[in-house]
């Protein structure tokens, strides 16, 4: 399946861009546009204005794909947190990771394409993943 | 005559124009605190600007979206001044601001310096919050956000050296044990 979004992809776009691949859609093949006019027919556009998936309430487009797609995983929801920090900064959550998660994509996003950015959140999420996992499972920060 | 660019020296802005019902009152409120956060300088009852940035323009349009889905209007528009004074005036407002927002912090670092121990480190963590949340909504930085940050550098040293100083008779038993000086 096709997705699209807005390009120059920051902290919530990656992490739904990672969120499709690993747990909706492995097959996901993912479009950058400028504006949301551009999104070709067909492809499933996310955090936009008037996109399929997107900012919900108070929720950013990670806990509305979570939410919609009916995914209780306790460690997506505590990245999800993250995310929402980092992305909505309303102090919803305690989540002192979010300011350095963003650093560390804005950083990505300032200095290589989408497509780069892409590929190296993939194994920073996944990092990320295995790590809350881990820490849930033992009831303290995994190490 | 160019009537369509703009002058030279200014910088394009992100403004959200937008018309909520008057009841209920809660997306209202939830907007007002938003606009806190993000630091918006009100141009008019109903039209806000930011500086534009990938980040600040997609801030005003979550919120456009929100005012929408409460039942409201909303627009996201990119400008620039019609003049230089025009933008030295808002730079000069939204600065006015943030000084002052700084200079309370600067009030209640003074106030801390008292501090000792937990409170003291207590203290520290609360104001060096406050100091980005400020910091993050500054997009026009003045001098008062490096001279705090120094303070508050120089309060965690202090606490820090205060931490060794407790912990000295340690370090006297290991010099006494033979550790080289």
């Amino acid at each position: 399946m096709k997705w699209a979004t807005r390009e120059h992809m920051h902290i919530d776009r990656a992490a739904c861009a990672w969120l499709v691949t690993r747990f909706i859609d492995a097959d996901a093949q993912f479009i950058f546009v400028a504006d949301p006019t551009h999104v070709p027919k067909g492809a499933t556009a996310f955090d936009m204005r008037g996109a399929e998936y997107s900012h919900v309430g108070s929720d950013c487009t990670f806990e509305t794909i979570l939410r919609r797609h009916e995914l209780a995983d306790p460690v997506l929801w505590k990245i999800a947190q993250i995310v929402h920090e980092a992305d909505i900064e309303d102090g919803r959550f305690d989540a002192p990771e979010a300011p350095g998660l963003d650093a560390v994509l804005r950083g990505l996003s300032l200095t290589g394409t989408d497509e780069q950015t892409l590929a190296v959140s993939k194994p920073i999420f996944d990092g990320l993943y295995e790590f809350y996992r881990r820490s849930l499972l033992h009831g303290r920060e995994a190490s | 005559m160019d009537l369509t660019s703009p002058p030279p020296e200014t910088h394009p802005w992100v403004l959200l124009s937008y018309h909520l019902p008057r009841e209920p009152s809660a997306p209202r409120i939830a907007l007002w605190r938003r606009f806190k956060v993000l630091g918006v300088v009100r141009l008019q009852t109903n039209l806000v600007a930011l500086p534009a940035e990938a980040k600040t323009r997609e801030q005003l349009e979550w919120l456009a979206e929100q005012v929408v889905h409460n039942g409201g209007e909303a627009g996201v528009w990119l400008a620039t001044a019609g003049s230089q004074r025009q933008e030295q005036d808002l730079v000069a407002s939204m600065t006015a601001d943030r000084v002052a927002e700084y200079r309370t912090l600067a009030e209640a670092v003074v106030q801390a310096q008292p501090l000792i121990g937990t409170a003291r480190t207590t203290a520290i963590k609360k104001l060096r919050r406050e100091w980005r949340d400020i910091s993050r909504r500054d997009y026009f930085p003045p001098p008062a956000k490096e001279v705090i940050s120094r303070l508050l550098d120089e309060m965690a040293r202090s606490a820090l050296d205060g931490a060794v100083g407790a912990g000295d008779i340690v370090g006297v038993a290991t010099d006494a044990a033979g550790a080289p000086s």
